[in-house]
């Protein structure tokens, strides 16, 4: 029975796809897009290429690692400094006082308002990037961490410290495992903002990556060469996010809501 | 001689409670004093929101004392410690912890031996009927077997005394006459002294040594009941029933 409805899933992807197909076909020999818009074959053509066929320096997996280097960097910073930033607001009145309202400040200014202060304060090469991938998920992961802290059950800690736990075991086994969904949650939001941010930096200034096929695509006319570009991100970005909620489903295996 | 050595363990001498807020204050414990010997069973028994967990609270050493003391072998309960195990209402079961890994909690906290730890987490899931269960987290059980942990959980960590708090009160009927036997035999093997608070005054009669009857809001002692049916106790017996109705009759007085 699952396995059917999982079959009729799978069905209507295929279907939606070769809607898309046709679709793009139609627009690109029935109208005039053609002329600015290119067809499936050499977009596709170009993508298998792509792996092989080198664009500027590298072929297209020397740019995927390019890219997703400067996510992880990012990333890892991000997760690092957000969840101890977000649990030291969680977990002490203090901390929440002076942080928090900095948060509140900055956390409408999107990171890309920060790529011109970036470039002046790290250079356009590899810091300023980093700086501006780790900038918005940092938020992201530090603004989650908090809540997940802040919102531990008292009555848990009340227990734990019932069975002889002091500060730190009530800290380690209590606050941080409890945070941990939230934290995923702002993971996963991070996840997806690094992948944007990368993209966006990549455009303003660099000479790999995948940001950079696109804006090198505009430069050159090269409309295949930009769709090639979107695709492998759209398919990039979804690896990432599939890969966190794998990820999270292993780690948090007792959270009642996943 | 020795068997009639009653060994005082607890003491809470005149204790009251007021807590103050919202331009207000709501008195919620007046003048509670009594004494607990050793693997006594006392209930504690009063309406609804009497103040009876913040009673049990104050025991625990989770809040204070606003006026008297409670000490627990001649020592002042200042504040929580391992040797006061409490069960909660709401289980309180860490949910990111394994059955077994609820139940080692406590001794693993305080960096007991590990093989001694572990041969004492089998002994009491092996008692409160958990055996198969070790390594399921708390959602994939019943409200029943969530409280069976909770119980092992106190246990595993060798308090003097144990603190109840209605463990019982969100359960359906049947699982809780099979929680309160369970109950009853644990307590007969692991003697332990038990203050077990309930609205209920079934479970008051089928667990308790002696029943201390509480009033409404702020709950001072009404009167003091010893049980001396013998164990265990059957909810129908003519004895049962007449211990029932002189309580209710008294408790029917307070409210």
């Amino acid at each position: 029975m699952k396995k059917a409805v999982q079959l009729e899933k799978i069905g209507w992807v295929v279907f939606d796809l070769l809607l898309l197909l046709l679709g793009w076909i139609f627009l690109v020999t029935c109208t005039s897009a053609k002329d600015t818009f290119p067809d499936p074959v050499s977009v596709f053509s170009m993508l298998f290429t792509s792996f092989v066929k080198p664009i500027g320096t590298y072929t297209m997996w020397g740019h995927i690692m390019w890219s997703l280097y400067r996510v992880m960097v990012g990333f890892t910073l991000a997760s690092v400094t957000g969840i101890i930033v977000g649990i030291a607001m969680g977990s002490s009145k203090i901390a929440e006082a002076i942080i928090k309202p900095i948060f509140e400040f900055l956390r409408p200014i999107p990171p890309i308002a920060w790529i011109p202060l970036a470039i002046l304060w790290f250079g356009i090469d590899e810091a300023s990037k980093y700086f501006i991938i780790w900038l918005g998920a940092f938020i992201n992961v530090t603004l989650n961490s908090y809540v997940g802290a802040s919102r531990t059950d008292e009555t848990l800690i009340g227990a734990a410290r019932m069975l002889g736990a002091g500060k730190r075991k009530v800290f380690t086994r209590i606050i941080l495992p409890a945070s941990m969904p939230q934290i995923f949650a702002g993971l996963q939001v991070a996840m997806s903002s690094c992948w944007m941010a990368v993209l966006v930096a990549e455009m303003v200034r660099s000479n790999e990556g995948v940001g950079w096929i696109i804006i090198r695509g505009t430069d050159t006319g090269n409309t295949a060469q930009i769709i090639v570009g979107m695709i492998t991100i759209g398919v990039i970005g979804f690896i990432l996010t599939t890969a966190m909620s794998w990820i999270e489903r292993k780690v948090c295996s007792w959270n009642t809501t996943l | 001689m020795e068997h009639n050595a009653v060994k005082q363990i607890l003491s809470c001498r005149d204790v009251s409670k007021t807590f103050y807020g919202d331009g207000k204050c709501t008195e919620v414990i007046r003048h509670i004093d009594f004494d607990v010997t050793e693997n006594e069973f006392v209930v504690l028994f009063g309406p609804g929101q009497c103040g009876k967990t913040t009673l049990i609270k104050m025991l625990a050493g989770l809040e204070e004392c606003e006026e008297g003391s409670i000490s627990l072998e001649n020592e002042k309960i200042t504040g929580p410690r391992p040797d006061l195990g409490v069960v909660y209402q709401t289980t309180a079961l860490f949910p990111w912890c394994t059955v077994r890994g609820n139940i080692e909690f406590g001794p693993k906290v305080r960096n007991k031996d590990k093989k001694e730890t572990r041969k004492r987490a089998d002994h009491f899931i092996d008692l409160v009927g958990l055996k198969g269960f070790e390594d399921s987290y708390p959602k994939a059980l019943s409200g029943g077997m969530r409280q069976r942990v909770g119980i092992a959980r106190a246990y595993c960590n060798d308090p003097r005394v144990l603190l109840m708090d209605e463990p019982f009160g969100h359960l359906d009927a049947q699982t809780r006459y099979m929680m309160e036997e369970a109950l009853e035999n644990i307590w007969q093997k692991e003697k332990r002294t038990v203050i077990f608070v309930t609205n209920n005054i079934e479970e008051a009669i089928y667990l308790a040594d002696r029943i201390i009857l509480l009033t409404n809001r702020p709950a001072s002692i009404k009167q003091e009941f010893k049980i001396e049916l013998p164990r265990p106790r059957d909810y129908v017996s003519p004895e049962f029933l007449k211990l029932r109705e002189i309580i209710t009759q008294a408790m029917d007085a307070t409210v």
